[in-house]
């Protein structure tokens, strides 16, 4: 009765003949009746009706609909997504068997927009009946139930993965999995079943291949055509060693390869930065190989599982756990669930929300739950253990982006653990200056390439996206300086009109104007979308880096060639959306970030102003010796005297004076003598060759400054 | 070693220079003392540098009993080893090296034609010596008060500008020239005018009558105002160059010719006036050579609209620049304390409008000369 009278009361009186007639008879004062009565609106459906399409909706399903919050709402970012995924869980897994890790990824294109991407470690491998749940069914993991830093939480990512790829391409997820040298590895073709969010395995009647260790099985892989990494790659004249164990996924799906920023070049370089004990081999679709090669052999430090922190716990999760405890008192439970809260804690706990400390969990309702929740906020927890967390290290930090990112000074700074809303966290800050961009090593073939898979629709959309360190600035002054109107489309352009563009992109110098570049990782995981959005973008934009030699404008990314990584270790890293892709603003995160990067600009500012210095002597020596020829010739034409006389004479009373004006002078006068030690811990400076800084400088300050 | 040659070698130069005038060996010699303290500088390891007298406004000031305005003692600084001077430094030197070239070699240029004799690329650079013109005027006038040296002295002039008729006659270069039989065009005052150059014959006139502009100058001219008034008639184009101002003094000074001013009734006729009688800010150096403290202002007057019946639509009303400007010039010390003078400006403030000398047109084509400079003749109707 209820259902019908709610959907008769949407018989609205505007709808009905008279209504419109603009007649107001007295019968629609009453609308409902009259709606009724006149019979010309239909019942739409019953109760029974509609109790008859209500059913359980699998998260399988409601993920299918809603990929776009996984991470697959293109094909570009499913492409890099399905990487991503099988990558960070590959390094978990090593990490946790305690295996240095090897990853291998192959992308190649099917055919059309398809492509067959694998990926391959040297993991533990995973025991055969655990194979089709871990890759054929979502929200099936271990990482989800434990607060531990790992890459993975949810696990979601790699199942996803495979069901984006059978439902674009039908194809199955192919897994390759081996524990042992000698023990059989087992081969599956998985799918998962949307509905019933279950594996189907394809292959050997449902069960799965086995594949014999040894020459046996190798014949095996080729005849079935099963890719497999067999062997570590060894130098020129070794034997190359066998892979003990690992787990090889390949996933079929739609997706685009497209370089630049937010793709699987980008994520993968990234990853080597923030993993520096990973190697990493890449073969992408065009058949370029490239190795990241690890620049340690130590693996970091085993987080370790702990219990959640009191704080951190909210009334819902709280009542979960009540119910689910075997805890007989209420202290009891407290002191094993929580960490951080011993019999006395529990026991003001207690007094606090007026509860014995012996009243049985049992009979704890939502009311004693509520005011158990309210006298944990008002008491007094120390705070978490934070040895849970595994920072890179700064030394690991300045290795990592040494490798990777070229410049000529690093720092790096690691804050101490801190929490938030009962989770230890960790910030890590490292930071290259200098170096050459992107553009300085485009090649002609390159720039070709990057033109024809671009979707840009203006040269300038596609200069801002396609390069680091290219912005709105930048791009306008190099389709100035190479004579395109603003609104050239990249893929109409011929051989000329390229080559133009490449000589003006290497001749309009960027590193100006070129705003900083920031990676972001959470728990050794680069974040490469909505950066706007992220509390550490935030953090950077929010630091004052003018004090630290650097230009900035109100609110916006400071200037230079500066690469900035920003690393977030927690045990629950808190994202803003299940994709995983920014980090959500809470105080004390910011407050760390806020540390953690004037602690690199500190250093920055030191190495920078020392780096002004000289360059400012370079330059008024250069000054100098511009005009003294000139001088010299003058006076002597003047009073018939010796030019070369008078113009070594004032070359050395130059020399002199520049050296004079460069020592800085105290409040009293006095000479300060500053070394070069004082930048502290973890600073990296690549010593630059003095003609490297003169072509330098001639460079950036064009003909004007030129020297000679 | 380097000293001995040097020395033996500037006495050669000198030696050279024998068939020169004194003032071409005195300014030789001045520029050879430029060279010397580089010289002297270096050799010590010293900071070479130049004291250059300040041209500003600040190192000005208006001396009550010579009634011109003076310049002061400040001076600039300018060293080779300073960033923000090497170049001026530079240039400088560059500048006395031209002028010592002009000297040896007997010939006058003007400024523009110093300019590209001493442009060129610094070798070894894309640098030039001088990027414009106007980055080497200042310079001449820096190496003119340094030395105190007149630019005439330096061999350097400007252009021509401005005329003169009227019965005087004198020598230029030799040739004999009688201004009362220039024709139209008038005797084109050269912008060297020193006695040197110019020398005066003979002359009946009873004062000299500056006007503004060539227009107004033709219109005197074309009337035969000078014959009719036995004056000499000259005209400077707008602001007077210095060839005119030196011109005008010589006759004011050695002929004892009362100088009177027809110039328009705004801020910038004030300044002309201002200049011809106290000096210019500029050439505060030369003011002892061209300032004519004794010279008339005769018009136009602010009251001279309702004193001619002028229509109103020959006035042009003041912007606010020429506020401003008038403000200004009634604030300086040379005006400040003349009250018919401070009347004047008030006037023409309180007036709204400026008049120009063209405006009389209006009342007949030779109203200004048959009426208007008549009538103030003969009232001695002037401002001082």
């Amino acid at each position: 009765m209820d259902i019908d009278r709610n959907i008769e009361g949407k018989g609205v009186p505007g709808l009905s003949p008279q209504a419109t007639n603009g007649k107001r008879s007295p019968a629609t004062e009453n609308g409902r009746t009259r709606v009724a009565k006149s019979g010309t609106r239909r019942r739409r459906t019953t109760a029974q009706s509609m109790a008859a399409q209500q059913r359980n909706i699998s998260v399988s399903e409601f993920f299918a609909k809603n990929r776009h919050l996984l991470g697959f709402d293109n094909p570009r970012k499913a492409l890099l997504t399905t990487v991503k995924e099988a990558v960070d869980n590959s390094l978990d897994a090593c990490e946790e068997a305690g295996i240095v890790p090897e990853i291998w990824v192959r992308i190649e294109c099917a055919k059309g927009n398809r492509y067959s991407v694998a990926i391959q470690d040297n993991g533990p491998g995973i025991v055969k009946r655990q194979v089709p749940l871990i890759f054929g069914k979502l929200l099936y993991g271990s990482k989800f139930h434990r607060l531990r830093m790992s890459r993975g939480q949810q696990g979601i990512g790699i199942s996803a993965a495979g069901m984006y790829g059978k439902l674009t391409t039908g194809k199955p997820v192919k897994i390759t999995t081996k524990i042992s040298v000698r023990k059989p590895a087992h081969y599956y073709e998985v799918e998962i079943d949307t509905k019933h969010n279950v594996p189907e395995i394809h292959n050997g009647r449902g069960e799965g291949v086995d594949i014999p260790p040894g020459e046996k099985g190798r014949a095996y892989m080729q005849r079935h055509g099963i890719e497999w990494v067999s062997h570590y790659a060894a130098a020129e004249g070794q034997t190359p060693k066998e892979l003990r164990s690992g787990t090889r996924v390949t996933i079929e799906l739609e997706g685009k390869f497209l370089r630049g920023r937010g793709s699987v070049d980008e994520y993968l370089q990234q990853t080597a930065i923030a993993n520096p004990h990973v190697t990493l081999h890449y073969v992408d679709p065009e058949g370029q190989e490239r190795t990241y090669e690890r620049s340690t052999t130590e693996l970091p430090v085993e987080p370790k599982e702990i219990k959640p922190h009191p704080y951190g716990v909210e009334l819902g999760h709280l009542v979960t756990m009540l119910k689910d405890s075997k805890a007989v008192t209420l202290s009891q439970f407290m002191t094993s669930a929580f960490s951080r809260v011993s019999a006395a804690v529990a026991r003001r706990i207690c007094e606090a929300a007026n509860l014995s400390t012996r009243a049985s969990t049992r009979k704890i309702g939502r009311d004693e739950a509520d005011a158990l929740y309210q006298a944990i906020q008002q008491t007094r927890i120390s705070n978490p253990a934070t040895d849970c967390i595994s920072p890179i290290g700064e030394d690991l930090l300045l290795k990592g982006l040494h490798h990777v990112v070229p410049g000529e000074f690093y720092a790096a700074a690691t804050r101490p653990p801190a929490v938030y809303r009962g989770n230890p966290f960790q910030i890590e800050v490292a930071l290259a200056y200098g170096g050459g961009n992107s553009v300085e090593k485009l090649t002609y073939e390159v720039l070709i390439e990057l033109l024809g898979h671009s979707d840009a629709r203006t040269l300038r959309q596609f200069l801002v996206n396609t390069f680091d360190g290219i912005g709105s600035d930048s791009a306008d002054r190099i389709i100035k300086s190479s004579g395109f109107g603003s609104r050239q489309s990249p893929a109409r352009m011929g051989p000329a009109d390229i080559k133009s563009l490449l000589d003006a992109m290497q001749n309009v110098t960027l590193s100006e104007k070129q705003s900083m570049q920031i990676m972001r990782y959470a728990n050794r995981v680069p974040l490469q979308f909505q950066a706007a959005g992220c509390a550490i973008t935030q953090g950077v934009i929010n630091t004052n880096w003018r004090s630290y030699g650097l230009s900035q404008s109100r609110g916006g990314m400071p200037a230079g060639p500066v690469t900035v990584m920003v690393h977030m270790a927690s045990v629950w890293v808190p994202f803003t959306s299940e994709s995983k892709e920014a980090v959500a603003a809470y105080p004390e995160i910011e407050k760390e970030l806020r540390l953690a990067l004037q602690a690199v600009g500190r250093k920055l500012g030191m190495y920078l102003r020392r780096r002004k210095r000289v360059k400012q002597e370079g330059e008024r020596r250069s000054i100098f010796l511009r005009y003294l020829g000139e001088v010299a010739t003058a006076v002597t034409e003047i009073n018939g005297g010796d030019r070369q006389g008078l113009y070594e004479q004032l070359l050395k009373v130059a020399k002199r004076k520049t050296a004079e004006a460069d020592t800085n002078l105290d409040s009293r006068g006095r000479a300060i003598v500053e070394s070069d030690e004082d930048y502290g811990r973890n600073v990296l400076v690549v010593e630059q060759r003095p003609e490297d800084l003169l072509v330098g400088l001639a460079k950036t300050d064009d003909e004007q400054k030129q020297l000679f | 070693m380097a000293k001995k040659t040097a020395r033996r070698k500037v006495s050669k130069t000198e030696e050279k220079n024998g068939k020169l005038s004194a003032k071409d060996r005195k300014t030789l010699k001045s520029i050879g003392g430029l060279a010397e303290g580089v010289n002297k500088a270096a050799f010590r390891g010293r900071d070479p540098h130049l004291e250059i007298p300040s041209r500003s406004l600040s190192n000005v000031r208006y001396n009550k009993t010579k009634r011109f305005i003076e310049m002061g003692r400040g001076k600039n600084r300018r060293e080779l080893f300073n960033l923000s001077q090497a170049k001026s430094y530079m240039q400088t030197v560059l500048v006395g090296n031209g002028c010592r070239q002009l000297i040896n070699a007997g010939k006058t240029t003007s400024i523009r034609g110093l300019y590209y004799l001493l442009k060129h690329t610094i070798e070894g650079t894309r640098e030039e010596t001088f990027d414009e013109q106007k980055d080497c005027d200042p310079i001449i006038e820096d190496v003119e008060v340094m030395l105190s040296a007149l630019r005439e002295e330096l061999h350097l002039y400007a252009k021509n500008a401005g005329a003169m008729v009227g019965p005087i006659t004198l020598v230029d270069s030799g040739d004999e020239i009688d201004c009362s039989r220039m024709g139209s065009g008038g005797y084109s005052i050269p912008s060297i005018a020193e006695p040197e150059v110019v020398q005066f014959k003979r002359h009946t006139a009873k004062f000299v009558l500056h006007v503004e502009k060539d227009t107004v100058w033709r219109r005197f001219n074309e009337d035969k105002f000078w014959q009719e008034h036995d004056c000499i008639l000259t005209h400077g184009g707008g602001q007077p160059p210095r060839g005119v101002r030196r011109l005008l003094h010589r006759l004011h000074h050695e002929l004892k010719l009362p100088v009177y001013c027809l110039l328009d009734n705004d801020p910038w006729g004030y300044y002309i006036y201002s200049v011809i009688k106290q000096g210019s800010i500029n050439l505060a150096y030369e003011s002892k050579r061209m300032a004519i403290p004794a010279a008339r202002y005769m018009g136009m007057r602010s009251k001279d609209y309702e004193r001619c019946g002028l229509s109103s639509s020959v006035t042009i009303g003041l912007n606010d620049n020429d506020v401003k400007r008038a403000k200004q010039i009634a604030g300086y010390p040379w005006f400040a304390n003349k009250k018919a003078w401070q009347k004047e400006i008030d006037l023409m403030l309180q007036n709204g409008f400026k008049l120009e000398v063209e405006a009389l047109i209006n009342k007949g084509i030779s109203y200004v000369t048959q009426e208007y400079v008549p009538a103030r003749l003969d009232d001695r109707d002037f401002l001082d």
